[in-house]
């Protein structure tokens, strides 16, 4: 039972080295391409992870710049528009100075006018009251004392018709 | 009950199964070594069932099972070999599964591999070539040679008698455990036939089985360990 | 009765070594388990290589009243 034959080592030596080589190329091997694939993706996808984050906070500080610029802009076009506005103000305001002036000097003609028809009435009134009262002196028989009435009575008329 | 004839049978039987008549029998092949076959044969087969197909994404769960099995057996021959083993471990792992195996057909009632003496022989002197080949690769030869005269000049016949000891003692451990297990089998057996047997199958078949296959290869692990430092 | 057989009994004896190396191995183990639960796998993994290397001389002295049975014939 303890005999030793040398060629059953040689064989068994050989079984477990093509038992070795089986295990490496169709054990080993094939679980480690797939392991180091995976180990591959996984850096892949942590790389391509990291650009999409470096990515999105470069977009973030564009976006930021562009709000600075926004506001700056959008201070432009409020300081614009207020200028615009003051433009505007000023013109309607010279406009209604403008039309005011022109409607107070139409409106100081129109008095004037209006003051010379009065003053013409007046005047031609006075004209007839003056041909009346001569009219009426020149009817009547007069004295002094008459006289002094007529002209009293003249004068009164003459103011209250001026009044 | 023949005691004495059932070992006789069991351990002088004739062990030579296919037999060339030239070279007085020179080239004749074991029971053990067709066996061995066969568990070659089945273990190749498992593999390339699980390994067939392989996907990076969506595995199927016999890659799993097989990624599983790598991790778990590389986990096992890596605590024992350590950083500077690694190298080694895919054949520690082949050592083992050899061993394992090989013990396991114990259940399926053939005589294991490991029973016949020129098998552990063949496993212990390929552990003592690949201990001392990493020795060398790791040392040089000159580094390798002064190694034997460590840590004293005196103990350097000790040193070399090592390099007879060693794969005489993992060779005759495996070989004394399955044979061992193997006799006290074939006594229950014959004793009682039913039922018991199989219970004690469970320790010395299967337990007995793997720890020896474990205990070879952490044996042999750590002298590549020391080999290697 | 032949002195072969007294031969293998006497290489039966290793058994004894055997057995008290594991039982002082295994005592220990429990003692160290028991100051340090959280270590047990590291424990046991020891005390299975322990056990396994003390039961070799067993071992041996199994092989060898075998041989002395067996082969001498």
């Amino acid at each position: 039972m303890l005999n030793i034959s040398v060629m059953n080592i040689v064989y068994t030596v050989i079984n477990l080295l093509i038992l070795y080589v089986v295990f490496r190329v169709f054990l080993f091997k094939r679980v480690d391409a797939v392991m180091s694939e995976r180990s591959r993706e996984i850096d892949d996808s942590i790389i391509s992870a990291n650009k999409k984050e470096q990515e999105a906070e470069q977009l973030k500080e564009d976006y930021a710049l562009k709000l600075q610029n926004a506001d700056k802009e959008c201070e432009e076009i409020v300081a614009k528009s207020r200028k615009d506005g003051y433009d505007e103000y000023d013109r309607i305001v010279n406009d209604a100075k403008n039309k005011a002036e022109q409607i107070i000097a139409e409106a100081k003609h129109n008095a004037q006018v209006e003051a010379q028809r009065e003053k013409d009435a007046y005047v031609s009134e006075l004209t007839d009251l003056v041909v009346h009262a001569a009219n009426k002196i020149a009817v009547s028989k007069h004295d002094e004392e008459t006289d002094k009435e007529l002209y009293n009575k003249f004068i009164f008329e003459a103011i209250e018709k001026s009044e | 009950m023949d005691i004495g004839g059932l070992l006789k049978e069991l351990l002088l039987e004739d062990k030579v199964m296919i037999h060339f008549d030239f070279m007085n029998g020179f080239f004749d092949i074991n029971k053990s070594v067709v066996i061995t076959w066969g568990v070659l044969v089945v273990l190749t087969l498992f593999i390339l069932f699980l390994t067939s197909n392989m996907k990076v994404h969506n595995i199927s769960r016999k890659q799993l099972v097989a990624e599983v099995i790598v991790e778990k057996l590389r986990g096992i021959t890596y605590g024992m070999l350590g950083e500077e083993g690694l190298r080694y471990r895919d054949y520690m792992v082949a050592v083992l599964v050899f061993i394992g195996a090989s013990n396991l057909v114990g259940l399926f009632g053939l005589t294991p591999p490991t029973f016949d003496l020129n098998v552990t022989a063949a496993l212990s002197l390929m552990s003592i070539v690949l201990v001392e080949a990493a020795g060398i690769k790791k040392k040089g030869v000159r580094k390798w040679v002064k190694s034997f005269a460590e840590p004293m000049a005196v103990v350097a016949p000790m040193n070399v008698l090592e390099l007879a000891i060693r794969p005489l003692s993992l060779c005759m451990r495996l070989f004394g455990n399955i044979i061992g297990a193997t006799v006290i089998m074939e006594l229950l057996k014959m004793a009682v036939p039913i039922i018991v047997p199989a219970a004690f199958s469970v320790y010395f078949d299967i337990f007995d089985g793997l720890i020896q296959a474990y205990v070879f290869v952490f044996l042999t692990s750590l002298y590549i360990k020391e080999a290697v430092e | 009765m032949d002195l072969t057989t007294i031969g293998a009994a006497i290489a039966a004896f290793t058994g004894i070594g055997a057995g008290i190396g594991i039982g002082l191995a295994t005592s220990k183990a429990v003692d160290a388990v028991a100051r340090q639960p959280e270590a047990d796998g590291k424990i046991m993994k020891l005390l299975l290589l322990g056990c396994a290397l003390a039961e070799a001389t067993a071992i041996y002295g199994f092989v060898v009243s075998i041989m002395i049975l067996f082969a001498s014939k």
